[in-house]
């Protein structure tokens, strides 16, 4: 994503921003809640870009690795509280949405339709963003994602990490 | 009863009754529930998380922070900028942490005595408590030589002439495994979870798990009772069965950020407006170091050697501690920088990476006040933590000194933990990187592992929620016996103070309550 496209994502989302109360009327008001579908959808097209380099060549692998992460995630996010699930409901939902993909990404294209460099630079684009929202999307992201793949023993072997074993 | 009640498991609204009541399992709780139960009086010990033991404790970090950590260990301040490590498990942050234990710093006494009037000399003298907790819990200088990761600061401290101490460790059977983090799993870190709760329980005290404290009752100027409900399986408070109980005395020990939630809750009697305000995190800098051999960070004791060298500058700059930190995978991941391939190269150097933290002494500087706790609309607390520029400039201070002593300790390359940042090669390099990194929330990472004050003590009910026993300035029978009646952070890890500061005040309110 070049500085254009990044200042029209920000103009975009500010837009889309103050438009809350007239997107409630077209059925935004459910956002808070999560969508398993919309969820799937975003960390299909999410997780292959973070993490390039760490998934393995072999297709079939990666796609166990990507499975066992989604899992987890799935797994880990009733834990946390409320308010950040529905934080987190809302980004998967704005991000499988098609307005908010204007927002978000300055893309009409869906994201599973951006090349892994694109969504890469799409996600590092958020992280340099001016919107705090952006850079926490970023951050959050990352953190959760992030943690549930390296929190899969099966995922370990080019760390040359294992655990002690004792009893 | 018996001894240990699982609230998740009612099936309909329940009532107890007890001498006293303890909120909260950690330091403050498990302290006070052994000795209570020693002065004869029936004590029901309330906590939120579940009653895992070691056999539960498999040493992996994806069962261990959604089991024993507040929030999945994924706890944040309100904009996200600070991470908080807190324990949510029976045994609190005690079974979670990482074993370091250091009596309270004599300066950190003085300001609270210039500050608050708070005096701990003659009766008040903490020495004594401090010496029966260390015996209480073992805790000893740590004998075995430091692991790699701890190596590496005593080394670049010994090269540098930085002032460096041997940590004591609160274990007894230690095997040197490296996972205090996950939950001990042969019992070798005396926890309340190994220690005083189990031997409160023997002497015949009661225990109910996976039960939040909503609010209390109160009336006058005394508590009247505890409304509290149970959680579910994700530690999420239910709404379909109560839990009511009434005590003659009520000690609230949830921690820095749970003990001033349940009080705004119940809108007690606030009138130094100071309750759940003024809470301090040690906010801490990371820095990530190559070396060319092996650190296996992950292995061995995970804190075994401080540096006190920049805890109190004599500028008017912020303090800092240095230590190290264990190097898990998930722990890692989420810190390391980047995405796709040069976060999973940085990963492959897992075994080569050494990480030393800082940690600010936040809470005695106009410029540091602290954050404030307040109520989402599910009426759960989340911490609002401004950080000012005078902690941003202690930050900058922070990552140069980790730095200069990772080189001096031999590292390859040195990656300070800023989403600017990147891998530099030199001391040289790396010191002007560093001079010209923005200092700015979410690019600069900030952690923190040690929430103190919220409630803090004060002999002036003006100028705090409790007095110097931690008893509540309004309210008669309430103690808080936490880490939130400390009026700044400690510049030194919390464990021992509060093991300290709860044994001499339990002495002082057994007395009383034995003579009322």
């Amino acid at each position: 994503m070049d500085r254009r496209q990044f200042i029209l994502s920000g103009i975009a989302l500010a837009a889309v921003a103050s438009l809350g109360g007239t997107l409630s009327l077209y059925g935004w008001r459910q956002s808070l809640s999560a969508d398993e579908h919309h969820r799937d959808l975003v960390l299909s097209a999410i997780l292959p870009a973070l993490l390039y380099g760490a998934l393995p060549e072999d297709a079939t692998l990666a796609a166990a690795e990507l499975a066992r992460t989604k899992a987890a995630i799935n797994d880990f996010l009733p834990f946390l509280p409320l308010r950040q699930q529905q934080e987190l409901h809302q980004l998967f939902n704005l991000l499988a949405n098609r307005i908010s993909r204007l927002g978000l990404t300055g893309h009409l294209t869906q994201l599973a339709g951006l090349s892994i460099p694109q969504r890469l630079a799409l996600l590092n684009s958020w992280r340099d963003s001016y919107l705090g929202v952006l850079q926490q999307a970023y951050h959050g992201l990352r953190e959760l994602l992030y943690g549930a793949y390296y929190g899969q023993p099966e995922h370990w072997q080019p760390l040359a990490y294992s655990a002690p074993r004792f009893r | 009863m018996t001894h240990h009640l699982d609230a998740s498991q009612f099936t309909q609204d329940q009532q107890f009754e007890a001498d006293i009541v303890i909120i909260g399992s950690g330091a403050g709780g498990g302290i006070a529930a052994e000795q209570l139960a020693q002065a004869g009086f029936s004590v029901l010990l309330l906590e939120e998380g579940a009653y895992y033991t070691r056999d539960d404790f498999v040493m992996e970090e994806r069962w261990a922070y959604p089991n024993l950590y507040q929030e999945g260990a994924a706890r944040k301040t309100r904009d996200q900028a600070i991470g908080i490590l807190q324990g949510r498990t029976v045994g609190g942050s005690t079974t979670v942490n990482w074993t370091t234990s250091i009596r309270t710093p004599k300066l950190t006494l003085d300001y609270w005595q210039s500050e608050f009037d708070l005096n701990f000399s003659g009766a008040n003298e903490l020495t004594p408590y401090f010496e029966k907790a260390e015996q209480r819990l073992n805790i000893q200088p740590w004998p075995v030589p430091p692991n790699g990761n701890n190596s590496v600061l005593q080394r670049g401290c010994q090269a540098l002439g930085w002032e460096h101490t041997i940590i004591s460790r609160n274990v007894n059977g230690c095997a040197n495994l490296g996972y205090c983090g996950m939950g001990c799993p042969i019992n070798g870190k005396q926890s309340m979870l190994v220690s005083t709760i189990p031997a409160a329980l023997a002497l015949g005290a009661s225990l109910i798990s996976r039960i939040s404290v909503r609010k209390f009752s109160w009336q006058g100027g005394n508590i009247t009772g505890i409304e509290a409900v149970p959680v579910d399986q994700h530690f999420q408070p239910r709404n379909d069965i109560r839990i009511g109980i009434r005590a003659k005395h009520y000690i609230l020990a949830a921690g820095a950020i749970g003990s001033p939630a349940i009080l705004l809750r119940s809108k007690v009697p606030n009138p130094s407006g100071r309750l759940g305000k003024h809470t301090y995190l040690h906010p801490s800098l990371i820095s990530g170091a190559l070396f060319a051999e092996e650190i296996n960070g992950h292995a061995g004791a995970p804190q075994s050697i401080y540096s006190d060298q920049f805890v109190w500058p004599a500028t008017d700059h912020i303090g800092y501690k240095l230590e190290a930190a264990p190097v898990h995978p998930v722990l890692m991941a989420t810190k390391l920088l980047g995405t796709g391939e040069q976060h999973a190269a940085l990963m492959q150097q897992f075994n080569r990476l050494q990480v030393t933290i800082a940690l600010l002494r936040d809470g005695f500087h106009p410029q540091s006040q602290g954050g404030r706790v307040l109520l989402d609309s599910q009426q759960q607390p989340v911490l609002d933590y401004p950080i000012t520029d005078y902690l941003w400039q202690g930050a900058r201070r922070a990552l140069l000194s980790m730095a200069e002593l990772q080189f001096a300790a031999g590292a390859r390359q040195v990656l300070p933990i800023h989403h600017d940042a990147k891998l530099y090669n030199s001391w040289r390099e790396a010191k002007a990187a560093i001079d010209a990194l923005p200092m700015q929330k979410y690019r600069q990472t900030v952690a923190s592992a040690h929430v103190m004050g919220g409630c803090n003590m004060s002999v002036d009910p003006g100028k705090g929620v409790v007095n110097q026993q931690g008893r509540h300035h309004q309210l008669q029978n309430l103690s808080v016996f936490d880490g939130s009646i400390l009026p700044t952070s400690l510049g030194a890890n919390p464990q021992l103070t509060i093991y300290g500061m709860t044994w001499l005040n339990c002495q002082l309110l057994r007395s009383e309550l034995t003579t009322a």
